[in-house]
């Protein structure tokens, strides 16, 4: 690397204060003064910490922020989104061979004798003026249809849920590279000098089957600097791990302890000039900051009657995906770039009629909650929300097949994911699957081109996109050509 | 200062150009090569030829003439088609093209194309696989001086300092270089008497005797084990999917042993890849190749064996590349790497050393899938050895009979509905690992002429009042009511002692697991006066009379009677008897099921029920046999296949128990004692070769199941031959290979992470990568001395380590100039020392130093420490056996953070926070942020504040005035003697949390309350707490957490 180059590189990663481009140390320790004395008193605008890479955002952005709803374990497609009426004849028929052409499947089913055909117990209507088919299992979706892009033709490499969740945050089925929001982190920096950029939520759900595991890593830097992992908020306990002080110690104490700790370490710098001490007199404070702001976004009590009616009953109970709705929603007004919110509880090998009826009302009502609210509040323009499994599910039956119990196995080559806001067209279905929701017929979009997608309505063209990692530049959409989806743009 | 800086700023373009530019001709390999490869080599790279494109990595390939057009011509940037390229506007015509997404060459890099090409365009072979030079470069020579050896390291440095006009910093203050050298040599600080010492001595050599001592430290081999740890991603949990806990920890002790007594690290190399190869290995050199089984494995149902099989070797190679020598190999695993001369093929040639390693790719969500080693005295070892002999005679001598026996039973169809009948209990219960030792007659069974017996010898005394419980099975299957259920006792009544009742029940679980969960039971069942046997109620059920006294009776409870629905999974039953005595014999089920739901009679059904439970701790199946039952079927040998087989129709096949229960017993308090043995000893994962290599393909596009052209094990083309011990090359043959004499990248990549551990970066800043796309080396020469010098010391890691740790470089200040800053802001020059943040472990591990809680014990099963509540929960799959975090007590929450259990799906909280990797992946360098959740984590980690206050008790029991107190806690943080100014803040921060504590006295009694151990109950609490809070600020501030 030209020295040079590296060497203004090194300066931006530690860029301290937007305004004063290279600011040198001793220039910055006498801007820091004041603003050391302001933050103690909470007063006053403090310039963002973490700017956007320089030329980010790449183009004018429709979105400044991401919602992403990760429905864990793989909802069924054709219990939700992709109508398929031609099935009920087929009931308990074998899969034709023609369709499965010898895919792959897991070798939960591989050993079945037969591949019967079981056809979604549940009815579809079509809704709103786009006529969009929604199952009876998401009544409140059902109302959203006007306001997102649904798209049924989003298909995956992996086919177990380990490797699929990998691929589905990182673009990588091998652990080790950077999660969509990590990236999103680096590239657009943070708008908010209180929170984190990116936050996880893990809300609780209801199927009864065995729940998948999560992994750290589907919102972990990798290769990135590590500030851009995701920090996940958590209903029990400290919202953020070691959040709250330590028993005894109010925040005065912590003031006062800030105070000393701010002066022995200017002299620190004064002593080393090393600009990390900078830094991390600045992340102290941050730390200070967020004691208030973490339990101010974690209290619902200024929420009115009506909003939280928005999101079910369950809004007010910790932990629930309509808490975390609502959260995500507080965490799109503080301008925290990237919410993930992790729902567990999909994998349905069997009972998959009782169980995904236990799932959507986890999150049906919230979802329309989260989207209604954000438009009201003019915050969908702005915010992009993605709701999406790591797959779908087989239209073959995983063991019994009964006229009411059926169970579905992972299904990699088509599973429906909608979109809402910032940057996606309203009211509209993409793609199209054949009869038996097994392959793509019309309009495919591989996972990355979902995610060059989601960059390109954050304004960033996942092309240019790279971190030099390994010798390579890595991209969250991988080395083969991706496509941003443009049909579904607005 | 300020003033000064500014005036800087103009002119800092001229000071860079002066500084990195000195030297005249342009260097192809520094200046040419990382520019070529950025932005060419994707297309006109190695495997250019296959895309019909030129080459440009190669002189042959830039000067050949194309059409007629040459992209080089040597000395005429006019002619040269490269140049003309790079500088075109032309959509068409420029390089790189519009969709390779590249900017063009910025001004700078297309001059030093042009010099480059008037000059001659001068090819070099990359550097980091060109020999090592034989005997060493010499060093040039020497400005500075100190001792015999490390000065060849000064005389390197200067040589790139002089030019600049720089030379090496003055050494650092005595008492930071102290505390630097502990650091970095044991992950722990100095104590004040190790200070004072070291101050003490005058002598010229004092230093080095400091660096010797340390290195004798059993902390040393602590320290340095975890950075390879990081390498080799060892964890305690399998990593992928159930993520359960994995045994392997006698490998991580194997590595700090290693360390310890300065094992060479050729045969550190050796015995890690090939320990199982070596000729009679030891149980220390199998305990090495742990290295082997330290990748990520999964169970997860669905998987593919070949795919996990292709996915665990991959993950070997890429770690064996990036830990010893310094590739991405990852890149040629679906194509030939674009930047270096690693061909795809080479990439499964290297695959091929792994896939004759035994293990099966489903790791089972056992802690030890096989292969493994027990590890236990040689009197356990043999006592294993006697019960396997022992039951293996057992079965032969029972074979004919099962055989017969098994034969004569006809096997339902699978899908048809069966009746038969299971004998539980017959000279004995049936013994389990956690009682087999106490014997049936311990256990009221009775043998003799005066006994009543329906079959066997023995029959069970029961005299009531009492409660009997009788379990079914030893664990090797899981028991469920299917169709219907009926549990039959043979009851034999005393004419003498005629009890008014006796019940029956259920014995029912959630988790079957013999005697220990068993969560409830099912009504009762009585026969004669129920109000004896307990008060009446809903659970209890009369069935009849009891029958007559003096002779055996089959009493039979229903199932559906007693209330088991379909599906309940049951344990056993509880006999009662309300008074009286009573002789049973003969005790068991009859079940009605469906032959292929049910696991006693369908093999297939007993694999899948051992197989989908994740629950195997309890199970009672021997190691071996569970293994087996792990493994893909198809992966089984026949021998293995009728090892099952023998065994499903010997132990577990229900029918059968019926009728040979009592010949059975004794071969069954075998395998429970066998059971017993394996789950008292700790075991660890080793690599065992398979007697037949898996084939290796080269795998079309690195997919498992497209295979191109067949490849033998074999090493990259552009790197040495390799030695072969036999026509096919083993991994002891690569092992060899690796650490050879000519292998260039080896020496070079393992100095390299030395020099990075102790100087805070390395010579080459991107350890997992030498090749093309790698930073060029800052001090070519110096690493390759270093690197010969290694070898030729016979690759003695303390003598490294006492060379880089002696030199003036390392000794150098931290401290440095606005003016330095500015020229060299990432110190590539090493001008200066290095500052850095201490690693995560060496933060947690310092403040349990100071708070004199940090327990020195080596080794062991890992530990679980504090961590917040609920960090592994929102995560863990819900049958895992990682699910809940339940932390120890006592002296296990203050063991250094090598020993704590690290779960990969959630690594330990307090040390993810601080850049701890997640050990998923190899790991040769770790980031190292500054981020708020660090500021959190130190303020309020419990295990933080807990050693600032037990800190805080030990500073105020000095019996010293206040500002001497002061002093000695800020100098045993940070090993320096405060600043009048620091002594005057110091005070303050006491007085301000005094005062405030003053007002809050309840405040005080609370923050005492931090922590497991229980303060001091002499010392006032607000004193005490002010205090803590004060050994707060220190642990928290900047100095304290950086090596300075």
């Amino acid at each position: 690397m030209n020295p040079a180059h590296s060497y203004l590189n090194h300066l931006t990663r530690r860029q301290f204060f937007a305004g004063a481009g290279l600011a040198l140390g001793g220039v910055a320790l006498n801007l820091l003064a004041p603003r050391l004395r302001a933050a103690g008193s909470q007063v006053g605008p403090v310039a963002p910490v973490y700017p956007p890479l320089p030329g980010f955002p790449n183009f004018a952005p429709k979105a400044k922020r991401i919602i992403y709803l990760h429905m864990n374990g793989g909802p069924s497609q054709l219990d939700t989104f992709d109508y398929k009426p031609a099935l009920q004849a087929q009931f308990n028929q074998d899969l034709p061979s023609s369709v499965r052409q010898g895919q792959r499947i897991t070798t939960m089913t591989s050993g079945q004798a037969r591949f019967p055909v079981a056809p979604s117990l549940f009815k579809f209507a079509q809704h709103g003026k786009a006529g969009t088919w929604v199952s009876e299992l998401l009544p409140w979706t059902a109302k959203l249809v006007d306001d997102i892009t649904v798209v049924r033709t989003v298909h995956t490499n992996a086919i177990n849920h380990d490797p699929a969740c990998t691929f589905l945050m990182t673009g990588s089925e091998i652990p080790g590279k950077a999660s969509l929001g990590s990236w999103i982190s680096y590239g657009l920096g943070s708008e908010s000098n209180d929170l984190p950029s990116f936050v996880v939520l893990t809300p609780k759900w209801s199927g009864k089957a065995p729940a998948q595991a999560l992994f750290t890593r589907m919102w972990s830097c990798g290769f990135l600097p590590g500030r851009h992992s995701g920090v996940a908020l958590r209903s029990q306990g400290d919202p953020v791990l070691f959040l709250e002080n330590p028993a005894g110690v109010d925040r005065g104490m912590r003031r006062a302890m800030l105070d000393s700790l701010g002066e022995f370490n200017q002299l620190a710098f004064e002593r080393y000039n090393d600009p990390e001490t900078l830094t991390r007199i600045a992340q102290y404070e941050m730390a200070f900051r967020m004691q208030t702001s973490v339990p101010d976004l974690t209290d619902f009590a200024a929420e009115s009657r009506a909003t939280l009616d928005l999101y079910g009953p369950e809004v007010t109970q910790p932990g629930t995906f309509a808490a975390s709705c609502l959260l995500a929603r507080r965490l799109a007004e503080r301008n925290v770039r990237c919410v993930q919110i992790l729902h567990r509880g999909w994998d349905q090998h069997s009972n998959l009629p009782s169980d995904h009826r236990l799932q959507c009302q986890d999150v049906d009502h919230a979802c329309y909650g989260l989207v209604t609210d954000l438009k009201q509040r003019g915050l969908l323009d702005d915010t992009l929300v993605v709701w999406a499994g790591e797959f779908g599910r087989t239209v073959y039956s995983q063991g019994t097949l009964t006229q009411v119990n059926y169970g579905r196995d992972h299904h990699p080559r088509c599973f429906s994911v909608w979109l809402a806001g910032g940057g996606v067209k309203r009211g509209i279905v993409y793609g199209e699957t054949d009869d038996f929701s097994y392959n793509v017929v019309r309009d495919p979009v591989s996972l990355y081109d979902l995610n060059a997608t989601l960059l390109h309505c954050l304004g960033i063209d996942h092309a240019k996109f790279t971190f030099k990692s390994q010798g390579l530049d890595q991209r969250l959409t991988g080395v083969e050509p991706a496509r941003v989806v443009s049909e579904i743009l607005a | 200062m300020n003033v000064r800086a500014l005036r800087w700023l103009p002119s800092l373009t001229l000071i860079l150009q002066a500084a990195f530019s000195a030297e005249g001709t342009v260097s192809f390999n520094e200046q040419i090569r990382p520019i070529l490869s950025d932005n060419c080599f994707s297309c006109h790279g190695t495997d250019a030829t296959h895309r019909k494109k030129r080459r440009l990595d190669t002189p042959e390939g830039a000067y050949a003439a194309r059409n007629e057009i040459r992209a080089i011509v040597p000395g005429d940037p006019d002619d040269s088609d490269l140049w003309l390229r790079i500088t075109s506007t032309d959509e068409d015509e420029m390089m790189p093209p519009k969709d390779s997404n590249k900017p063009p060459l910025t001004k700078a890099q297309r001059d030093l194309i042009k010099r480059w090409i008037e000059e001659g365009a001068v090819y070099q072979k990359h550097w980091a696989f060109e020999p090592i030079a034989r005997p060493a470069n010499p060093p040039p020579p020497a400005t500075a001086t100190r001792g015999a050896g490390p000065e060849t390291i000064d005389a390197f440095v200067l040589a790139k300092l002089a030019p600049r006009q720089l030379a090496l910093s003055p050494e650092a203050p005595r008492e930071i270089l102290f505390r630097r050298l502990t650091l970095d040599l044991t992950g722990l600080p100095p104590t004040p008497a190790e200070l004072d010492a070291f101050l003490a001595d005058t002598a010229p050599d004092a230093y080095e005797k400091a660096v010797d001592r340390l290195l004798a430290s059993p902390r040393y081999g602590e320290h340095f084990a975890r950075y390879w740890l990081d390498a080799v991603r060892y964890a305690d949990t399998h990593g992928l999917h159930f993520d359960n806990i994995r045994s392997i920890w006698p490998y991580r002790d194997w590595v700090v042993a290693a360390f310890n007594r300065n094992l060479p690290f050729n045969q550190f190399t050796i015995e890690q890849l090939a320990g199982d190869l070596l000729p009679n290995p030891t149980e220390s050199q199998l305990i090495a190749t742990g290295y082997l089984r330290s990748n990520l494995t999964t169970h997860e149902g669905g998987s593919i064996t070949e795919e996990l099989i292709a996915r665990n070797t991959a993950d070997r190679v890429n770690t064996t590349a990036a830990a010893w020598l310094g590739l991405t190999a990852s890149c040629a695993s679906c194509h030939d790497h674009k930047f270096d001369p690693l061909t795809q093929k080479e990439y499964y040639q290297l695959g091929a050393f792994f896939r004759g390693l035994e293990d099966r790719g489903w790791d089972g969500n056992v802690a030890l899938p096989g292969p493994r080693i027990l590890l236990g005295s040689p009197a356990q070892l043999a006592q294993l050895d006697r019960v396997a002999a022992e039951l293996a005679a057992r079965e032969e001598a029972l074979a004919d009979l099962t055989t017969k026996a098994a034969a004569r039973v006809p096997m339902p169809k699978s899908s048809e509905p069966a009746m038969y009948e299971v004998v539980w209990a017959d000279d004995g219960d049936a013994p389990t690992p956690e009682d087999f030792q106490t014997s049936p007659l311990e256990r009221g069974w009775r043998e003799g002429e005066a006994v009543p017996l329906v079959s066997g010898h023995r029959a069970l005394r029961i005299e009531g009042p009492i409660q009997r419980d009788v379990f079914f099975g030893s664990g090797d299957v899981a028991l469920k009511m299917h169709q219907a259920l009926r549990a039959f006792v043979h009851v034999h009544l005393d004419p003498a002692k005629r009890p008014k009742a006796l019940s029956i029940e259920f014995l029912l679980t959630e988790r079957w697991s013999p005697r220990r969960t068993v969560t409830k039971k099912s009504r009762r069942l009585v026969w004669g006066d129920a109000a004896a046997v307990g008060p009446a109620g809903d659970d209890t059920v009369a069935v009849g009379s009891l029958p007559l006294a003096g002779n055996y009776f089959r009493l039979e409870a229903d199932g559906a009677l007693a209330g088991l629905k379909l599906d309940d999974a049951y344990t056993g039953i509880r006999i009662s008897l309300s008074d009286g005595a009573a002789w049973c014999d003969n005790i068991g089920t009859v079940v009605e099921s469906v032959a292929e739901k049910d696991p006693l009679l369908s093999q297939v059904a007993w694999r899948t029920s051992v197989r989908q439970d994740s629950g195997f701790d309890h199970v009672a199946l021997p190691l071996e046999i569970l293994d087996l039952l792990q493994a893909e079927k198809s992966t089984l040998s026949p021998a293995e296949q009728k090892r099952i087989q023998s065994w499903y129709r010997n132990y577990v096949f229900g029918p059968l128990r019926g009728a040979l229960e009592n010949k059975l017993h004794a071969a069954r308090a075998l395998i429970a004692e066998q059971v017993w043995i394996e789950k008292q000893l700790a075991g660890s994962l080793v690599a065992r070769e398979r007697a037949q290599p898996r084939e290796s393909h080269v795998l079309l596009r690195g997919q498992y199941d497209q295979l191109g052209e067949p490849v033998q094990p074999d090493t990259p083309a552009f790197l040495p031959p390799l030695q072969r011990s036999a026509s096919r090359a083993t991994r002891l043959d690569l092992a060899r290979w690796l650490v050879s004499a000519e292998n260039p990248l080896v020496p070079r990549v393992v100095v390299n992470r030395f020099w990075q551990q102790l100087f805070g970066a390395g010579i080459v800043r991107t350890p997992e990568d030498f090749g093309t796309q790698g930073e060029p080396p800052g001090h070519r020469e110096l690493l390759d001395w270093l690197a010969r010098d290694f070898m030729d010391q016979g690759w003695n890691v303390k003598r490294l380590v006492r060379l880089l740790v002696t030199s003036r470089a390392y000794c150098q200040d931290s401290r440095c100039s606005p003016m330095l800053y500015e020229i060299d802001p990432a110190n590539r020059l090493l001008g200066r020392a290095s500052r850095f943040r201490l690693d995560a472990e060496i933060i947690r591990d310092q403040a349990l130093v100071f708070g004199g809680l940090l327990v020195e014990q080596i080794g062991g099963a890992p530990v679980k420490p504090y961590q917040p509540d609920n960090v592994w929960e929102p995560v863990a799959f819900t049958g895992s056996n990682t699910r809940h975090y339940q932390r120890d007590t006592g002296a296990a929450l203050y063991r250094r953070s090598l020993y704590t259990l690290w779960k990969r799906t959630a690594p330990p909280a307090s040390l993810a926070t601080f850049d701890a990797p997640s050990r998923e992946a190899f790991c040769v360098v770790r980031q190292r942020s500054n981020t708020p959740l660090q500021a959190l984590a130190l303020m309020n980690d419990v295990q933080q504040f807990e050693a600032a206050r037990t800190f805080a008790a030990s500073v105020l029991a000095r019996n010293e005035p206040e500002p001497a107190r002061l002093a000695f806690a800020f100098r045993c943080v940070t090993a320096r003697v405060p600043s009048p100014r620091e002594r005057t803040l110091l005070a303050d921060a006491l007085n301000t949390q005094r005062a405030r504590l003053a007002a809050h006295p309840a405040a005080a009694e609370k923050v005492l309350t931090n922590g497991d151990s229980p303060p001091p109950p002499h010392l006032p609490p607000g004193e005490l707490a002010a205090w803590t809070l004060l050994v707060t600020l220190l642990f928290n501030l900047d100095e304290a957490i950086n090596r300075n």
